[in-house]
């Protein structure tokens, strides 16, 4: 086995399933997005050439600013509210004595179930007739809200469901990681007298770190890269208020056949996502000297 | 021996993993039309008539049955999408050379006229019967005419009108508006009475235009809707300020549920045939749900057009829709007169049956087809469009796609109260010119 995998011959040939279907479903589409981004294009006819025009009007386009900027808070949702909640959940999940697996599943749930229906089921908890949410507040005397049709509250509203539904998620990759530990470090800090939080904030956070560096990065271009649910939830209204660029993506291609700018959408959310997985990586490297 | 084994085995495993990718590559070119030996000609269409609500799914699924029992030789093969998937299904399948020999397209000019200039659709007057032509009601076939080529054939078409529920407005002491105070006053007496005026499913922002579309009829008349189209500075002019100024009255005098903005289309559909509210203004293709058996408000809705506003140049004949959707035949189709037979076999029998069937109102001769099938709400819609002197199509199938969009947002905001009317009208003024009315 050792002489196969030393054979370079061999590695290529490994190798070539993988990297040929990276090359045709991902190189190829995006150096194809990447040209089609300098066009002015309908998507059907011929397009013309009008070079970096398109990134120009986007620098100026409101709608756009304002579609990542709602990306951006999103991505700052998640980093501060949805991991922080995975992690505390995860160090919870990790040390209950009973039903741990029932916990665990129960967490993981919303993961596997598909977005579009996680949607629906929060759109009939927001719902401004009917909705649960309106139904519990108005035992409480409080007037019900059209939580997904107003502007004040669209965006909130738009984002639980997607914190919501992640959170399973990284708390399961922080709970492996989690029991990966050794118990004995765990043993050892209880010997000397160190109780839970002490062990959870001095010894299992820092020995998760790698762990976290994942999740960090996973939540981050996932929340760059939102679309479904609330495609599925506003569909990017009222007004705009909920926009991402994925959706102002979808729509201008998809809606108003501006292929060419749409295009230059796209290639704005990939690369953005690189250099953000790139500083992230510069961060963590840093903290690692130490 | 054994290292040669191994090597041997791990070069066949790779080998076996090339060939099944190699194998999912070269899938058979199926949405072409083919011809094999014996003369078996298959032609494919695609359509976006999948609701079982909707009659013409179930008129071009007996087609395929019956013209193949017509014509031994030919084979349909039909597949159907819902609307907006289907809007990127037929462009991306046109852009790869993998469209059906035959694909519906939307009413109105602006969503098929790209896929006209790209040379992608066969004019068909060189093959089209004269028996076929005439028997097309008079205008019908303007729709279906691009560069005085023709394209296609007309099937059924829609018209907006204005469905209230009798039962609320009975209730509610209010009487049947045909004049713009009127309205005003039944929307007092309505919320009075604890109904929802108007229910409007403002999330797909296309209902709220066909709000503004027939206010501004009435206030621009279609004469003058029409010239604005021609040159949208127009827009920006007292009768469109004024339509836009009426449109935020109804909103300020409590007619929309309250959540409009997060209440989807097919939502407020629903909800009016549940009886949530007392008005909606739209096409007659929301008649089956409101007819549906279950439906609370089934025999108690009844139509009319749109009320009139005082010194308006629209009058009561004038009224949005009048268009009709079409199927166009594929430039690279091989077989195009059979597929052409088939197309005035299929929208004459849409025409047809669709309307004895309540999907629409019949851009072909009628008569001698059996009508007793239709409802009071089909006759009543149809009597409307008899009185009609003026149709304008819905302004998303004039304007070009980027405009519908910009229109759709604009309207949005109005209807939010976001922007003033002078603010909406200013900036529709900046619109590209169409010539699709």
């Amino acid at each position: 086995m050792q002489k196969i995998l030393s054979n370079k011959k061999a590695i290529a040939l490994f190798l070539f399933p993988t990297m040929f279907l990276m090359a045709v479903f991902v190189v190829v589409p995006i150096c194809m997005s990447a040209y089609y981004s300098l066009l002015d294009w309908d998507g059907i006819g011929k397009g013309t050439f009008i070079g970096f025009q398109n990134y120009i009007d986007l620098i100026a386009d409101e709608r756009f600013l304002n579609s990542v900027k709602n990306s951006l808070l999103y991505a700052a949702c998640s980093l501060l509210i949805q991991l922080p909640v995975s992690l505390i959940l995860a160090i919870i999940v990790a040390n209950v004595r009973r039903g741990e697996k029932i916990y665990r599943t129960t967490f993981f749930i919303p993961v596997i179930i598909s977005s579009v229906v996680i949607g629906q089921l929060w759109q009939k908890i927001f719902n401004g007739d009917y909705g649960l949410l309106n139904a519990f507040l108005s035992l409480l005397g409080i007037p019900g809200q059209d939580w997904l049709g107003q502007e004040s509250t669209a965006l909130a509203a738009a984002f639980i469901p997607n914190l919501w539904q992640y959170i399973g998620y990284h708390m399961l990759i922080m709970y492996a990681g989690i029991k990966s530990i050794s118990p004995d470090i765990n043993e050892a800090a209880r010997i000397d007298g160190a109780n839970k939080v002490q062990i959870a904030w001095k010894i299992t956070i820092p020995l998760l770190k790698p762990i976290l560096q994942v999740c960090v990065t996973f939540s981050l271009i996932g929340a760059l890269k939102i679309f479904d649910l609330i495609y599925v939830l506003t569909g990017g209204g009222p007004f705009f208020s909920t926009e991402v660029p994925t959706i102002y993506m979808y729509k201008t291609i998809f809606d108003s056949f501006r292929y060419g700018y749409g295009s230059a959408i796209a290639i704005f959310v990939i690369i953005e996502c690189m250099i953000l997985t790139f500083v992230l990586r510069l961060f963590f490297r840093d903290k690692e000297k130490y | 021996m054994k290292k040669v084994m191994r090597k041997v085995g791990a070069m066949l495993l790779a080998a076996s993993m090339t060939v099944s990718l190699a194998a999912c590559g070269s899938s058979k070119d199926e949405s072409g039309s083919a011809k094999d030996s014996d003369g078996q000609i298959t032609l494919t269409i695609w359509h976006q008539s999948v609701a079982d609500t909707d009659p013409v799914k179930k008129i071009i699924e007996d087609s395929v049955e019956e013209y193949h029992e017509l014509h031994p030789n030919i084979t349909i093969e039909q597949d159907g999408v819902t609307g907006e998937q289907y809007k990127t299904k037929i462009k991306t399948a046109f852009a790869a050379g993998e469209a059906p020999d035959i694909s519906y397209m939307f009413s109105g000019g602006s969503f098929v006229k790209p896929y006209i200039d790209a040379s992608y659709l066969l004019p068909i007057d060189d093959y089209v019967s004269e028996d076929t032509l005439n028997s097309v009601l008079p205008g019908m076939l303007d729709g279906c005419t691009f560069d005085d080529k023709l394209y296609t054939l007309p099937t059924v078409t829609f018209l907006a009108n204005l469905y209230c529920n009798t039962e609320m407005f009975e209730d509610a002491g209010a009487k049947i508006p045909t004049t713009w105070e009127e309205l005003l006053d039944a929307i007092d007496k309505l919320n009075a009475a604890g109904y929802t005026p108007m229910i409007l499913g403002e999330k797909d922002r296309w209902p709220g235009m066909y709000m503004y579309d027939i206010i501004s009829a009435r206030t621009a008349g279609n004469a003058g809707l029409e010239e604005a189209f021609g040159d949208p500075s127009k827009f920006n002019s007292k009768p469109f300020i004024e339509a836009a100024e009426k449109l935020q009255e109804l909103v300020n005098a409590g007619a929309f549920n309250k959540n409009m903005m997060s209440m989807s289309y097919d939502e407020m559909v629903e909800g009016f045939a549940a009886g949530q509210a007392a008005m909606l203004y739209q096409a007659n293709w929301v008649h089956p749900s409101i007819q549906a058996e279950d439906s609370p408000t089934n025999g108690k809705v009844s139509c009319i057009a749109f009320p009139v506003i005082k010194d308006g140049a629209g009058s009561i004949t004038e009224f949005s829709g009048g268009s009709s959707d079409g199927y166009y035949i594929n430039a690279n189709c091989e077989h195009p007169k059979e597929a052409v037979e088939y197309l005035e076999y299929l929208s004459k029998k849409i025409g047809q049956v669709g309307y004895q069937q309540g999907a629409g109102l019949p851009c072909w001769d009628t008569t001698g087809v059996d009508t007793s099938g239709l409802t009071p709400l089909d006759t009543e819609s149809a009597g409307l469009m008899e009185t009609g002197t003026s149709y304008i199509s819905w302004w998303d199938n004039i304007l070009s796609s980027e405009d519908s969009e910009t229109y759709k947002d604009l309207l949005a905001q109005l209807i939010g109260l976001q922007i003033t009317p002078e603010q909406f009208c200013e900036s529709m003024s900046k619109l590209s010119p169409s010539d699709f009315y």
